[in-house]
Formats: C-alpha cells, sequence, structure tokens
C-alpha cells in the first residue's frame, strides 16, 4: 500500500523551474530517499508534500487524502526541515512540549512523548538547558525529535545531517535505521550519497527538478554504474602475462569489471599474490556522475 | 489552553528570557520617565516644586494665601528678598519665584479681569512646570475667593467696591459692562440673603462662574511633571513591545521556526493571532506596571482607572497592528529592526514621545496628529489628569484602534504575499 503518491508535481518561481513534472510513490513502512546536489528541488519537493507550498501542477495523495494542509493530514506527518528549527532559549522539554501542545497532546500523554523523544534524542539529561547551549548534534538529535513528538506514521527528513561531526552523524544515522526499525514510512533528502546508499530502500536521483533514476541503490549501481576498476600491484611478475585478464605493465595490473569479486577469486585461485590493492566499485555518486555528468557536491 | 494560547505564551516566555528585549520594553521606558520627570520637576526635590515668595502685600489676604501654598503638596516654599529670588532663580536653584504685589488683598475678584496682582518668575525652558505652577496658584486663588465669599460681611464689603470699580471704570464696553453689573449684582443678592437654611459658600463654589474655572485649574492640569512622562513612557514601552515582536516574526521566518508552526495542524490565522496575542497581553501588562511604579513611587495619580484601562486596551490594540506591518518591512532582523526603529522613532518624535507635545511649537502640534502615540498619549492623559469623560475618550480610543486595524490588515496582506 503506497504511504505518499506524487504524479507529476511542478513548481515555478519566476523563471526558475525548480520541480518539473516528478512523480513517485512511497509504500508504507519504506524509507525512500531523494538524493541530488543542492538546489536540485529536494526542498521543495518536501515543502509540497507537507502543503506550505502550492504546487503549479500534478497530485499529491498522502494516506489516500489529496489535501496536505488539511489538519488531520498534518497530524500524520512529522517532518524534520533542513534547517535547525528550535527556540534557542527555550529548554529541549519546552520545545518538545511546545510543539506537542501544538499537535493537541497534553497531560499524561504530553508528558510520556516528551520523555520518549527526550530519550531517543539523547538529551534527557540536559533537558532543562537552552537549546543555544547545545553542540550542533544535539541540535540536530532535538530537531528530529520535535518531528516525532506526535508519533507520526510518515516522517520527512530534509537534510537530517547537514553540519554535524562524524560522530553525531552516525547517531543520527542509528535513529532513522530505528525508526524505519518501528515500520515508519520515511522521505530522507540528502546529498551525501553515502547516506542514501546506507539507510534508504529505494533512491530518487533528483536533478533541476526532474528524477532522472529511480530504483533500489543496487539496481541504480548495477544499472547506471559502470564496470568497477580493479589496481593491483604484484608481488612477482606471472609467469604468462597473457593469461591475466585485464592489462600489465611490469608488475601493475589493471582490470575493468562488472564481477569484481569473482574476478579476485579467480586470480587468487591462479597463484597471483598481491603487493598493493585496490578496487573502485561503481556507487551513487558514480552513478549520479554518470547520469549529469557532474558530481553531487558541486 | 488552545493553540492561540500555546503560540501566545511561548512568545511572553521568550520575552521574558530576552533580556535585551525587556530592556527597551521596561527598563528603558522607567528609565525615561524618572529622567524627564525629574528633570521638569523643578529642583530636584521629589515631585515639589521648589519656589519662593515675596510678599509685597503684607495683608491678611496675602499671608493667608501663603500659608495656602505652604499647605500645598505641590510647592515647597521659602521666603525671600525679590532679587535674592531672582538669583537663585537664575542659578538653576529653584523652580520659580512668586511676588504678591501691592493690592493683592484687595482684590480678591480680579482674576475675573484676568489682572491678579501675582507675577511669577519662571526659568522659560520650564515650560512644564511653568504650566503647572500656574494651575496650582490658580487653584489656590479660588480657595480664597471662595473663604472670602464664605464670610458674609466681607464679601458683601467686596462686592460693593467692586461693583463701584465697574461704574467708574472708563475702558469697559457699555455691554460688558452691564454683564458685570448684573453678574456681581446678583452676588450681592445672594449674599444679603437672609434664608438662614441656605449654605453659601457651598452654593458659590458649585456656582457657574465658579465652578467652570476650578474644574479647569483642578483637572485638567497635571499634578506633577511625572504625569506627563509616565504616559510618554508608557509609549516608549509599547513601541519596544511592537519592534520586539515585529522581529521575532522574521525571526521565527529566518530561523525556520515559522516553518515548523506551519507544518502543525494549526492555521496562519492562528500562528499570527498567537504573536498578536502575546504582543497585546505584553503591552497591557508593561502598561500596568508603569503606571503602578508611577501611582505608588512618583505619586501619579489615577482620574478614572476604568478610562485608564480603556485606553491601555486600545494603545494595545494599536500596537499589535503595528508591530504586524513593522514584521514585514523587511526579509532579515537587521532590515526589520533598522526600518521598524525608524518609523516608530518619527512617530514618537511627532507623537509627543520624546518631547511633551504641549511644549512643542503649533505647526508641529499640527502634524503630531498623524502619529498613533499622540493619540495613545492623549487617551493616557485623558484618563490620569485631563479628567475626560467617556465621551472624550472615544476619539483618541477610535483612533487608536482604527490604526491598529488598518495596519494589522496591511501587515497580514503583506504577511502572506511573501511567506515563502
Amino acid at each position: 500500500m503506497a504511504a505518499i503518491k506524487v504524479n507529476n508535481l511542478r513548481k515555478q518561481f519566476n523563471s526558475l523551474v525548480a520541480v518539473d513534472g516528478i512523480s513517485f510513490r512511497v509504500e508504507a513502512g519504506e524509507v525512500f530517499g531523494l538524493l541530488g546536489p543542492n538546489g536540485a528541488g529536494k526542498t521543495t519537493t518536501i515543502n509540497m508534500l507537507v502543503g506550505v507550498l502550492q504546487p503549479d501542477g500534478g497530485e499529491i495523495e498522502i494516506n489516500g487524502a489529496s489535501d496536505p494542509t488539511v489538519p488531520e493530514v498534518r497530524r500524520g506527518i512529522g517532518n524534520a526541515p533542513q534547517a535547525i528549527s528550535l527556540y534557542d532559549h527555550l529548554s529541549a522539554e519546552e520545545n518538545l512540549a511546545f510543539f506537542g501542545r501544538l499537535y493537541g497532546l497534553k497531560g499524561r500523554t504530553l508528558a510520556q512523548r516528551v520523555a520518549w523523544a527526550l530519550t531517543f534524542a539523547g538529551l534527557t539529561e540536559r533537558k532543562s538547558d537552552r537549546t543555544v547551549t547545545y553542540s550542533g548534534g544535539m541540535q540536530r538529535r532535538l530537531n528530529l525529535a520535535c518531528a516525532l513528538i506526535h508519533d507520526p506514521p510518515i516522517l520527512l527528513l530534509d537534510e537530517p545531517t547537514v553540519g554535524v561531526d562524524p560522530q553525531s552523524r552516525n547517531l543520527i544515522f542509528e535513529d532513522i535505521e530505528e525508526l524505519k526499525g518501528q515500520g515508519r514510512t520515511i522521505i530522507f533528502t540528502t546529498h551525501y550519497m553515502e547516506e542514501a546508499q546506507r539507510l534508504c530502500d529505494r533512491v530518487a536521483i533528483i536533478d533541476s527538478g526532474r528524477i532522472l533514476a529511480l530504483d533500489t541503490v543496487e539496481k541504480l549501481i548495477e544499472q547506471y554504474g559502470g564496470t568497477s576498476v580493479i589496481e593491483a600491484d604484484l608481488v612477482a611478475p606471472p609467469d604468462d602475462p597473457d593469461r591475466l585478464p585485464g592489462h600489465l605493465e611490469g608488475t601493475h595490473l589493471r582490470l575493468e569489471t562488472d564481477r569484481p569479486l569473482e574476478e579476485l577469486a579467480h586470480l587468487s585461485e591462479s597463484g597471483v599474490r598481491f603487493h598493493r590493492l585496490r578496487v573502485d566499485r561503481a556507487d551513487l555518486e558514480t552513478v549520479f556522475l554518470n547520469l549529469t555528468g557532474r558530481r553531487l557536491r558541486d | 489552553m488552545g493553540s492561540i494560547g500555546t503560540l501566545a505564551l511561548k512568545d511572553l516566555r521568550l520575552l521574558g528570557r530576552d533580556k535585551f528585549g525587556l530592556f527597551w520594553v521596561l527598563a528603558f521606558p522607567l528609565l525615561f520617565a524618572i529622567f524627564f520627570g525629574s528633570i521638569f520637576s523643578g529642583g530636584g526635590s521629589g515631585s515639589k516644586i521648589k519656589l519662593a515668595v515675596v510678599d509685597q502685600d503684607s495683608t491678611s489676604q496675602s499671608r493667608a494665601y501663603i500659608e495656602e501654598m505652604q499647605e500645598s503638596d505641590a510647592l515647597a516654599v521659602t521666603f525671600l528678598t525679590l532679587e535674592e529670588a531672582e538669583k537663585r532663580v537664575r542659578q538653576g536653584k529653584l523652580t520659580a519665584y512668586v511676588v504678591l504685589e501691592p493690592g493683592f488683598g484687595d482684590s480678591p475678584f480680579s482674576f475675573f479681569s484676568g489682572e491678579v496682582p501675582l507675577r511669577v518668575g519662571i526659568d522659560p525652558s520650564r515650560r512644564a512646570a511653568a504650566a503647572y505652577l500656574r494651575g496650582i496658584l490658580t487653584q489656590l486663588s479660588f480657595k480664597q475667593v471662595e473663604k472670602l465669599i464664605s464670610d458674609r460681611e466681607a464679601s458683601q464689603r467686596e462686592l460693593d467696591r467692586v461693583l463701584a470699580q465697574i461704574d467708574t471704570s472708563s475702558g469697559l464696553p457699555a455691554r460688558q459692562r452691564q454683564l458685570l453689573k448684573d453678574f456681581f449684582g446678583s452676588l450681592s443678592n445672594l449674599v444679603q440673603e437672609e434664608d438662614t437654611s441656605f449654605s453659601f459658600k457651598g452654593n458659590v463654589a458649585e456656582g457657574i462662574k465658579m465652578e467652570a474655572v476650578t474644574r479647569e485649574s483642578d483637572q485638567t492640569t497635571p499634578r506633577s511633571s511625572f504625569e506627563i512622562f509616565f504616559p510618554s513612557a508608557i509609549m516608549w514601552a509599547l513601541l519596544g513591545c511592537a519592534a520586539t515582536f515585529g522581529i521575532s516574526i522574521v525571526k521565527e521566518r529566518t530561523g525556520g521556526t515559522y516553518l515548523r508552526l506551519r507544518l502543525a495542524p494549526i492555521s496562519r490565522a492562528q500562528i499570527l493571532t498567537g504573536k498578536g496575542l502575546a504582543c497585546f497581553i505584553s503591552c497591557v501588562v508593561v502598561a500596568l506596571l508603569l503606571m503602578l511604579i508611577g501611582r505608588l513611587i512618583f505619586g501619579v495619580r489615577i482620574d478614572n482607572f476604568g478610562l485608564l484601562l480603556l485606553a491601555i486596551v486600545a494603545c494595545g490594540c494599536c500596537f499589535v497592528g503595528i508591530m504586524m506591518a513593522i514584521s514585514v518591512l523587511g526579509k532579515t532582523e537587521e532590515a526589520v529592526g533598522g526600518a521598524g526603529w525608524a518609523i516608530l522613532l518619527i512617530m514618537a518624535m511627532l507623537g509627543g514621545g520624546m518631547v511633551p507635545i504641549m511644549v512643542m511649537p503649533s505647526w508641529l502640534q499640527k502634524i503630531g496628529v498623524v502619529s498613533p502615540i499622540k493619540w495613545g498619549i492623549l487617551s493616557l492623559e485623558g484618563a490620569i489628569w485631563r479628567g475626560f469623560a467617556l465621551s472624550e475618550m472615544l476619539l483618541p480610543v477610535g483612533v487608536l484602534v482604527g490604526v491598529g486595524a488598518l495596519f494589522f490588515t496591511i501587515g497580514v496582506l503583506r504577511f502572506r504575499c511573501s511567506e515563502f
């Protein structure tokens, strides 16, 4: 069952076409990635999904409802905006309670959800400190927790790891994996291909407002990634160089292949010993490069 | 608590933690009132006007008048020669001197012709104090007349003398002469009335001419300079509220929290109403707080508390509208803060927020009607010392609410156009 359906969605700001007829569907419980460089149209798409931007054309369907501005639909969505959207001079607890109240939570339910969100964000011990005193990673986690305060089944995470250190990023990854494990439907925008590769069931590669490719990470790499490259320095030149695949220069071997692991196993069985070995596998970065001719972080 | 209350409470909590905002909303207005109130109070002896009295008349009436001055809570009286008194006023050691000239005691009714033999010397820069002093002296003159009239024989003698003066006066137009003769003749008949049940003093004091003049001097003059500067201070507090909350709207937009609010199951109208409610509550609370400080510490007396509440509520409505209009003056906090304060300062300058409107030149006073500050101060003064009736309050209150509604509408329309 599709939790989100988008059909031929379009949005233009004056002469700039931000979103140019994109279509996709996200199944319930799926983590769906929108991968693209800055300015690709990811945030505009998210803002249209939650109803703060009116599309110029196309249809949106969220949990069967076509109007995301309806309060009941909004109660089913949690959104962690790209910018850290917190009140600096309120504490984590006050921020969570404030947003919880806006979603109609009160009394014991509110207190329980606030406690859960503080634990989720790892901020229980600092719940009374003003958020202005938090590190970037703590603020990011609280930003995410505020999107979860009303326990929504659908989560829209807009670049949730921008500007955080590797340790905090890893904690956020773990948070998202936990949410995925809870069966929530997640749309995740990023321009970090390793995030999409780790977290997403399916990825739409988006650029200049258009979806260039959409599939599982493996299939995208298989379809658009091209060959992997094995480069190796051999311990000694082989007795019969013509039997080796690829191109050999002295003891340096270079080999392009669709099945790098199989080729390595075959070389090893043939008695080839490696002094140094490097395998460049195709990834989403390669996919993006092959699709657009430029790198993701250009 | 509904969504609007939740939003308003959050903004009030944030204001309470914003030291810079609190300075403009509360500390600065209070300093303004204390500073200017003290400067214009004359000599720095609390709210009393320090003055010297020179009694050149030395009659029982002049001595009685001086006793009244000494009993006045608003005056600190010393006795000096005229030369010494002039010197001290010039040196700024005294606010003013009052000379009771020869003939003062012979002419208790002379205020009818505007020729009271009483001279005041005061630094022309202390115009507010001068107006205040003039009001007090007039009030004391009326008290003297009241006392005189209560003595039937003395007042009959005085009335006979005045009637004779009117007959012999050469400069009076015939019609005015006849009117004065009729008036004082009637007064003389009243004095001769034998009806013992007749309470002479009370009826004359409440008589048409006496009553009207007494009321003028008693209720339409500020009793201290603090009664002039506390309404101005309240305007500064409301300017601070409007600027602080106007900037906070932009801050919500640039900081991303507005986006989060828009994602919540609440409408844009609820978001803006919550912001407006917080601004309104702040305006009312700081205005009441300043008035309380003015009342308890600086002796500001409130003629009509109900009308004061009405004025404060109207001012609050007006500044909520101004806050909304300020918030759309730019896209950044710096732009809105800069442009907002520039406009608010012009409003304050024209409307009497910086210097009392009564000391402005007449052409500037006319221009001042375009400033909501002028109407805000007028409505507050109307309730504090101008003795406004409800019907007289309707104009300033109506202007304030109208301006607020207009600005709020403009602000909301522009806000919607520039939302994302």
